[in-house]
């Protein structure tokens, strides 16, 4: 049996993968699990600066799910390099970097800087967080703009480019034809849904920043909808991502027609997910004499 | 000269390692405004914090109200994992299905090495809290743990004055404790809304304890700080402060400490998503550059100079 995946020249030693932002550079979990285990490790968002993060409190939990308005806080690509960089290249697995930025410059920025500073095995481009003013959705939303950031960054690597979509449009498939158009190797979706929780007492949004992105459980059923409409609609493989909790939840994915998955907010409640997960898929594969994972999609009745 | 320490013998090697680093950390920056000095040393803390968490599922042994809001339970510590300190913490996965989803964070409210038992002392607030109130004795629970850093050694020439408001009292009486078994003179504040929140504690004995109500219900009659203003002969010493509750009050002590230009430590709290450095979630605002810290592998005990008071 093999549970490997491949996305462009990069081969992923099994389909799970851990999303960005949630597994932070990996060590952070070093402690609880074998971290060398993981199919990817999708690192938290990369930008040209360091970002000190949106105004707290930046987290609340809601019915089954979690709104979050971190804002992608992170050291900046020059602290990446120094910092992040001499662990994550040691990783046995697949380390994918995520990368984000305000205009369509930063994405070309830091990717070429990324080539020459700290390759690793590819990179995410976050053209979807909700919770930053420029860039994130102001560029994932617009199709001409995915199309144009993505052709720019495919110009300076040779390395897998992943489109990370949001789910706030009304039609994500034209977004992931223009990510395809532009020369992406494969599409992650999806990434958090815009949501907002009010306090009733005070009378105020639990999060200053009023809105921010909904994940965990309560958003699998839109993540599955839409893998399976969005992987019909491009060649290039999808990865699945929302609410995927163990090898159930990733198995609906895989049927839906990814080729690989993402565990995020899971990451939080069990950090043994990811494992649990894998061999999850492993003895469904064994159950129905499969060999490869991508055969699990056509499964589907 | 740590070694003959008492403390070693319950805590252990990191836990005493942990204790005493950050205790460097203000002894070092006497000067307050060197802020590169705080933000590197608390990385190396971090650091250090972070090799001690383990996932654990621990026996259930008690679990049973103690006042008329709190609860307190404990449960087995397993011999092969590293002892909690005061001010550490943990997070529980109360519930196999997905409400409430997240962990919840809990600080150690004793610990005892002899019995490998530890505790925690919560208040039923909403739903997590509510569920764990129906733990039983027997049951398991599922836990990381030990998290953050905790409070550090007080310096040799200072008096420490612990200082509890409302749910704080947890930690604070667990450090309590461990100073009092250490040989350490310490006086106990514990301030509350009204008597019938406190609970009784063997720690009242121990150690000198001042009590404040802010309706007069028992004690002195107002706040944690109005109760030092009444003792001058406690502030004719030099005193460090160890303190863990309510923001107001943790400002208070902290603008206290400040004007007599003294060490205040303080227990901060947030919202927490991973709780192991992870998703940049449990943010609290800081000097320096960064802007911002991290409440479970920075914190939750920072320098009160370190932190921004808004
Ligand atoms: C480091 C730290 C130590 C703590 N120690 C104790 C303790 O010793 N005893 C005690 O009773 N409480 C302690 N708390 C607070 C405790 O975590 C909350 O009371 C608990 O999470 C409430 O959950 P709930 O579902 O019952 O209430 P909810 O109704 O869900 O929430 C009540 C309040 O709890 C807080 N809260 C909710 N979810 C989280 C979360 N994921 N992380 C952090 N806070 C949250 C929020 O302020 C919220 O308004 C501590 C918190 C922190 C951060
Ligand atoms: C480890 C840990 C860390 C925590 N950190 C925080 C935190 O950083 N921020 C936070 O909001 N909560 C924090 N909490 C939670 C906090 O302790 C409870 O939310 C708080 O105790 C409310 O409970 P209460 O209503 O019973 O307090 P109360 O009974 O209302 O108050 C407790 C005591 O605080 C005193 N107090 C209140 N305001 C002032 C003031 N202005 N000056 C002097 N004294 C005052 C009161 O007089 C009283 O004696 C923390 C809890 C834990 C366990
Ligand atoms: C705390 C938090 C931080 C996140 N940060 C990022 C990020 O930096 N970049 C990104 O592309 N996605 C980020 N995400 C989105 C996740 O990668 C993922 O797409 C989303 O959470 C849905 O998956 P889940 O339901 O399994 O969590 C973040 C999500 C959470 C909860
Ligand atoms: S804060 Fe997570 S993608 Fe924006
Ligand atoms: S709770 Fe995730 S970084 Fe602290």
């Amino acid at each position: 049996m093999d549970l490997s995946v491949t996305i462009g020249r990069t081969t992923m030693p099994n389909p799970v993968g851990v999303a960005s932002g949630t597994f932070g550079y990996g060590s952070e979990y070093e402690q609880l699990i074998d971290v060398d285990s993981i199919g990817a490790l999708y690192t938290k968002a990369v930008t040209r600066a360091a970002r000190p993060g949106n105004e707290i409190p930046r987290i609340v939990e809601t019915t089954a799910g979690l709104l979050n308005s971190i804002g992608l806080a992170n050291v900046g690509q020059e602290r990446f390099v120094t910092e992040k960089y001499p662990s994550l290249r040691e990783r046995a697995c697949t380390v994918i970097v995520n990368v984000a930025g305000d205009v369509e410059d930063d994405y070309v920025e830091t990717v070429e800087f990324l080539e020459e500073h700290a390759p690793l095995s590819g990179y995410e481009l976050n053209v979807s967080c909700p919770n930053v003013k420029a860039g994130g959705l102001a560029i994932g939303t617009n199709p001409e703009l995915v199309e144009h950031v993505t052709t720019r960054v495919r110009s300076v690597t040779e390395r897998p480019v992943i489109v990370k979509l949001t789910p706030n449009v009304t039609d994500p498939a034209e977004i992931a034809r223009a990510a395809e158009a532009g020369g992406a190797d494969a599409i992650s979706c999806m990434n958090t849904l815009v949501g907002m929780a009010i306090d009733v007492k005070n009378l105020r949004t639990v999060l200053p920043g009023k809105t921010g992105g909904l994940s965990g459980p309560a958003v699998r059923p839109i993540g599955v909808a839409l893998a399976y409409r969005v992987s019909r609609a491009v060649e290039i493989p999808l990865i699945g991502i929302g609410g995927i909790d163990g090898p159930d939840a990733a198995l609906q994915y895989l049927l839906a027609g990814a080729v690989a998955v993402q565990v995020g907010t899971a990451n939080f409640v069990d950090p043994t997910v990811t494992g649990r997960t894998i061999d999850g898929i492993r003895t469904f594969m064994q159950e129905h004499n499969l060999q490869r994972v991508g055969e699990i999609a056509s499964l589907l009745r | 000269m740590y070694a003959y320490n008492p403390l070693l013998l319950r805590i252990g090697v990191p836990g005493l390692l942990l204790y005493t680093r950050a205790r460097q950390l203000r002894h070092v920056a006497k000067d307050p405004s060197n802020i590169t000095f705080f933000t590197h040393t608390r990385a190396a803390i971090t650091l250090l914090a972070e090799r001690l968490m383990r996932h654990l599922t621990p026996k259930v042994l008690s679990n049973s109200q103690v006042s008329d809001r709190y609860f307190e339970m404990d449960f087995e510590w397993p011999h092969n994992a590293p002892p909690p300190s005061p001010g550490s913490f943990f997070t529980v996965r109360v519930s196999e299905s997905e409400i409430p989803l997240l962990r919840r964070p809990f600080a150690f409210s004793g610990f005892s090495r002899g019995n490998s038992t530890a505790s925690m002392l919560y208040e039923r607030r909403g739903t997590a809290t509510r569920q764990l109130t129906t733990r039983s004795p027997g049951e398991t629970i599922d836990i990381l743990a030990p998290l953050g850093v905790p409070f550090p050694l007080p310096r040799s020439e200072t008096l420490p004055v612990l200082i509890a408001g409302g749910i704080g009292m947890g930690p604070i009486f667990y450090l309590a404790a461990e100073l009092h078994s250490s040989g350490q003179e310490a006086v106990l504040i514990v301030g509350a809304r009204t008597a019938g929140i406190v609970p009784d504690r063997t720690e009242f004995q121990l150690v000198e304890t001042i009590l404040a109500t802010d309706d007069g219900s028992a004690g002195c009659h107002g706040t944690v700080t109005d109760a030092l203003q009444n003792r001058p002969d406690l502030l004719d010493r030099r005193l460090e402060y160890f303190a863990c509750g309510p923001l107001p009050m943790l400002r208070a002590v902290h603008q206290h400490a400040k004007a007599r230009n003294e060490c205040c430590w303080v227990s901060v709290e947030q919202t927490m998503g991973c709780a192991v450095g992870a998703c940049m979630g449990c943010a609290v605002r800081v000097r320096g550059p960064a802007e911002y810290a991290r409440v479970c592998t920075e914190g939750p005990v920072f320098d009160s100079e370190e932190i921004v008071w808004t």
